[in-house]
């Protein structure tokens, strides 16, 4: 699917590919994209404008910090890592419309399989843009429809119910994304669970008081970052490695 | 929309019709640049010498394919719904995100107040925030993509140089950090709620163990909504059993 290298292509297709085709995919992709950021605030406009509720400068500040922290790397590593699979326009469309690896690539991989084309030509390209656009289609809709649907459900339940879904499906998401993980790196989900532990108690305790601020931001620091520092420790003196299928 | 008894007053604001319309016009640009690319490859396809029916072909199977995944991940939307709410867990889920992203995010934002997740009495400042955080973090992707896509092969070529091995390490470092602090603050909130963490990792450690081993991906697709229900059944079973210890 990684149809841009013109080598892979074995037919006359491959001009109107890399002339016509990916310029055009790469000015509208960067504009559509750049619209999406831009209206993306969509929500947070109307919670000021209409509802008139600005969060104070700080707290989004610290909040982003803490996300960036976590996830900054990420915003650079999934696009690289999945490029190959998805292609230009494929990276283009997956990054705005998200769930990638449990939607995006298996749409893409099967479209080219009953279409008949290979994967890593232009035309395998052609056919994963096809099939990722139409699937784009069908979660939004199902997606839009279900979670009016779900809120109508959400509304209507009694109120143990309600407390209930507010309460406790966070914390089981919570564990099996970090089991989703530590499976991988089980002594490095110890690490960072001792960690966390001991900087949540210091926090409830009040040990941190002497920090400027809802110390907040240094639990969540000092978890991040110890985590990555130790599992890079542990990594150069050969106590963990990466698994075959990172 | 109208409620009795509201058990959060927040929430009568982020499911109000002024949130479903904000997040309308960012869902439309998901659907616009879908259509687009879709248009183009279409056209481009026929030239490069693809027929019609390998076209229709591949966008049959990508609707096919995209019906399954994206019932899954309603169920994982489950969670959103009942804590942000029904438009923002749909603009979310439909432009860049995923569950795994989402959550974190939105309990980093009301953590900042002393709050988390699943408490009745969130501030609509608190809610805000979180809108706040989901947004401003779920943009680096989306910028990233957008002015990233048409240097991706240089990119993935520069990081090359025997480090590469390192980065599944970190960024694995760095998510099992971030959520092992969101684990200890579940596991310090109640006995149901440290079941429903352990419930939701053991269920996500069984399934992916089954899905490695007979290579079903289906099972990988359901395997977080399959933790979730399970966690919401043993949080529910202890509060109303047990009670909490702490």
């Amino acid at each position: 699917m990684s149809g841009n290298d013109p080598r892979a292509s074995t037919d006359g297709g491959t001009d109107v590919y890399r002339d016509s085709f990916v310029p055009y995919i790469n000015t509208w992709g960067r504009r559509t994209n750049l619209l999406a950021v831009a209206l993306s605030f969509g929500p947070a406009i109307v919670l000021l404008t209409v509802f008139d509720i600005l969060p104070p400068t700080e707290a989004i500040t610290s909040a982003f910090v803490a996300v960036a922290a976590t996830y900054g790397i990420f915003w650079f590593i999934e696009p690289i890592s999945y490029y190959p699979v998805l292609g230009i326009p494929g990276t283009y469309m997956a990054f705005l419309s998200g769930n990638i690896s449990n939607l995006r690539l298996p749409c893409a991989a099967a479209a080219q399989e009953s279409a008949d084309v290979q994967t890593g030509t232009s035309e395998g390209s052609i056919i994963s843009t096809v099939a990722i656009a139409a699937s784009i289609g069908v979660n939004t809709t199902l997606l839009g429809v279900g979670a009016f649907a779900l809120v109508s459900v959400f509304q209507a339940l009694p109120e143990l119910w309600r407390t209930a879904l507010g309460s406790y499906l966070v914390p089981a998401v919570f564990g099996a994304i970090f089991a989703q993980f530590g499976r991988d790196y089980p002594k490095v989900a110890g690490v960072g669970f001792v960690l966390a532990l001991a900087m949540t108690t210091l926090l409830e305790g009040g040990f941190l008081g002497f920090l400027p601020g809802y110390p907040l931001y240094v639990v969540i620091i000092v978890s991040v970052f110890g985590t990555i520092l130790i599992a890079r420790w542990m990594w150069q003196n050969g106590m963990i490695e990466a698994p075959e299928e990172a | 929309m109208l409620s009795l008894a509201s058990v959060s007053a927040y929430l009568d604001v982020a499911n109000s019709r002024w949130l479903w319309l904000s997040t309308l016009p960012v869902v439309l640009v998901v659907l616009l640049q879908a259509s687009i690319f879709l248009r183009r490859a279409w056209s481009d396809g026929k030239e490069m010498g693809l027929s019609e029916a390998q076209l229709k072909s591949g966008f049959k199977t990508g609707v096919i394919s995209a019906i399954g995944p994206a019932i899954a991940v309603l169920v994982g939307m489950l969670a959103l719904i009942a804590t942000v709410g029904g438009p923002v867990s749909w603009m979310r889920l439909s432009v860049i995100g995923s569950v795994a992203f989402e959550l974190p995010a939105a309990e980093l934002g009301v953590s900042q107040f002393g709050y988390s997740l699943g408490d009745d009495d969130i501030s609509e400042v608190a809610y805000a925030t979180a809108v706040w955080t989901m947004t401003l973090g779920g943009t680096g992707w989306l910028l990233f993509s957008a002015f990233g896509t048409p240097h991706m092969e240089k990119l993935r070529q520069k990081m090359g140089n025997g480090r590469e091995k390192l980065i599944p390490v970190i960024s694995s470092a760095a998510m099992l950090g971030a959520f092992a602090y969101f684990l200890t603050g579940e596991v310090a909130a109640g006995t149901p709620e440290t079941g429903s963490v352990a419930a939701g990792g053991i269920v996500m450690l069984i399934l992916l163990r089954i899905a490695d081993e007979r290579d079903v991906q289906w099972i990988r697709e359901w395997a977080l909504g399959t933790a979730m229900i399970v966690g919401l059944v043993v949080g529910v079973a202890l509060q109303v059993t047990v009670g909490s210890w702490w």
